[in-house]
């Protein structure tokens, strides 16, 4: 089966720091894949990579979303966004002062076309677009659990709720390939098995996931297959059982202690 | 709340329209009211770059400027109708707005602020050097004023805005018009785009919009609404000079968009009318003390001080929706508050799990 997202050799530097070097994987559509490494080695860097916010330094990111192999290198984001992959952000990045509502329809922009000369003269089309994208909003404010909080201040949302709406946004974008940054990162065990039932709905829907997370626990519950990074290299790959008994990843991860936890 | 800030403003509002056509109304009055009209539409305009996409321009008064020598120079040579001239200026503005915002715009924060101060010195010294066009420091004389012919619908319905109540209530009219473009661009896909730009461009980008795409409209659209807003200062005081259009002016529009409510349209509105009340004011109170007319900047400088230390949002913070009073919008809270949402599957998995 073709993959979906193939990377090759993926390199960035930071001036001397190098943050990637020769990561090589793929993702297959429908899975999701878990991505994990102590901190500072190179997760995010490669979501950002992935992304269009980081052009890579070298090697080739090939994305397979639109039917045919695609070399995405160097693509903005917004560009990735209009092909099918969306991502939420480590810290949350939600546009704080706007309604929850706004936040999930500025994720519509590339699912929609009005411009000027529809906004000021309230064409017929742009009536119509608003409509759907309220409708599409608030599906997808349904589907994580938030439409009843539409039109509260996003900012004003409980922390578990942020990070369910950043989730609703970035689904809002109607992705292929999602990108979870530390989705549980400071939820609660509640929150955490709300998310974890979400996750699912996401994967249940079609859309291929990849995560980071420092849950192990969450990792090792619903990845179908682990991607471990340690100092930017990829050193090891696999089913969760396997990367558990892995002694590269309990050396450069888990510590030597963990094996007997 | 929302229904007492509009009475609170519709009534006065509509003392002020009736004002001109009372027998006894002061030209003086009515100079002033034109004026803050002016400054309203300046204040929208540039609400537009640092309320709406969070960028600060240092150079509004630069398409002022623009829009204002447009206007002038076409009356002067080609003797062209206002309302023909109006969108000519506008769509001058816009280009210049797209020329400078296209290569600067991808520079953030303070650099940005810096090319636009830039930018307006520029167009000083170009209208004050240039003077092949526009005769320099001389100024441009003899701007006919306003005409509007409707002699094809019957004969003698020609009108020369002369007099003081015309330009009021045509100021008016291009107020009403760009408080009404404003409030649909605010409830739209491009104002939100906007917003998202304003509130975190990165998070903006990986959802769909292209910000410098976005920038260079929102810096477009804001230019042109300036040179409108100049186009109708030039055929109203009838001559102009190189410095009218100085730094100052960006500064004290700028002023009014802040001291107003970054992003929201009626701050803007009446930022410019306290700011031209309080320079009236002071033209009198400064020279009773003796004191030379530029001492009023020091008064600007002490407003934007107290605002940022007691309202740093401004008198009227931008509220969070875009257009609550879209239908679409009042029908969704209608729907929440029937509860249509409140047995949300959350709460089972909540409880389940």
């Amino acid at each position: 089966m073709a993959p979906l997202l193939e990377l090759q050799n993926i390199r960035k530097r930071f001036g001397g720091l190098v943050a990637l070097a020769d990561v090589s994987f793929a993702v297959r559509p429908g899975e999701i894949l878990g991505l994990i490494g102590p901190n500072g080695a190179g997760k995010t860097t490669l979501f950002n990579c992935i992304t269009g916010i980081h052009a890579p330094s070298g090697g080739t990111i090939l994305y397979f979303g639109q039917g045919r192999s695609m070399r995405t290198n160097g693509f903005k984001p917004e560009k990735m966004t209009a092909l099918g992959i969306a991502r939420t952000f480590q810290n949350i990045r939600l546009f704080n002062s706007l309604t929850v509502l706004d936040n999930v329809r500025i994720a519509r922009h590339c699912r929609t076309c009005s411009n000027f000369l529809g906004a000021v003269l309230r064409t017929r089309s742009q009536r119509a677009e608003e409509k759907e994208n309220v409708e599409a909003a608030m599906h997808w404010l349904a589907f994580v659990g938030l439409a009843r909080h539409a039109l509260a201040d996003s900012g004003s949302l409980a922390y578990g709720d942020q990070r369910r709406l950043e989730i609703a946004r970035a689904l809002a974008t109607e992705p292929r390939l999602l990108l979870l940054d530390e989705p549980a990162a400071g939820m609660n065990p509640r929150e955490t098995r709300k998310l974890v039932d979400l996750i699912h709905a996401i994967l249940a829907s079609g859309v291929t996931v990849v995560l980071i997370e420092h849950d192990m626990k969450l990792v090792m519950s619903i990845c179908q297959r682990l991607v471990v990074l340690d100092h930017g290299t990829h050193i090891a790959e696999g089913p969760p059982a396997e990367i558990r008994e892995n002694p590269r990843v309990i050396e450069a991860y888990l510590g030597r202690g963990a094996v007997h936890a | 709340m929302g229904h007492l800030n509009k009475r609170l403003l519709l009534l006065p509002g509509l003392a002020l329209l009736i004002y001109p056509l009372l027998p006894g109304a002061s030209d003086y009055v009515l100079h002033v009211m034109t004026l803050a009209l002016i400054y309203m539409v300046l204040a929208m305009g540039l609400n537009i770059v640092p309320g709406f996409c969070g960028l600060l321009d240092l150079g509004y008064v630069g398409f002022y400027g623009i829009g204002a020598y447009t206007a002038g120079l076409l009356t002067i040579h080609y003797g062209l109708s206002f309302w023909l001239i109006v969108p000519l200026a506008a769509l001058n503005g816009a280009l210049w707005g797209a020329l400078l915002g296209a290569p600067t715009l991808r520079l953030t924060g303070d650099y940005f602020a810096i090319v636009t101060f830039g930018f307006s010195e520029l167009v000083v010294l170009f209208l004050t050097n240039e003077i092949w066009l526009t005769r320099g420091p001389l100024g441009l004389p003899g701007i006919q004023p306003v005409t509007l012919d409707l002699s094809w619908l019957r004969p003698d319905w020609y009108f020369e805005f002369y007099d003081k109540a015309p330009n009021f209530y045509l100021a008016a009219l291009l107020v009403a018009l760009v408080f009404f473009v404003m409030g649909r661009m605010e409830d739209s896909r491009l104002g939100r785009a906007w917003y998202a730009i304003r509130e975190d461009p990165l998070a903006a980008a990986c959802c769909g919009v292209n910000i410098l795409h976005y920038k260079v409209i929102a810096f477009s659209i804001s230019a042109a609404i300036g040179a409108m807003g100049g186009c109708f200062y030039a055929r109203w005081s009838m001559f102009l000079s190189p410095d009218m259009f100085k730094f100052w002016e960006s500064f004290l529009v700028l002023c009014m968009v802040v001291l107003g409510g970054l992003g929201n349209i009626k701050g803007a509105l009446v930022g410019a009318t306290v700011l031209v009340c309080l320079g009236e004011v002071l033209r009198e109170v400064l020279a009773a003390a003796g004191l030379p007319p530029e001492t009023r900047f020091m008064a600007y400088g002490l407003i934007m001080v107290l605002i940022m230390r007691f309202r740093p949002a401004g008198l009227f913070p931008a509220i969070a929706a875009s257009g609550r009073a879209n239908p679409l919008l009042v029908v969704l809270g209608r729907r929440i508050a029937a509860g249509e949402f409140s047995g949300e599957k959350d709460d089972a998995r909540g409880t389940s799990a």
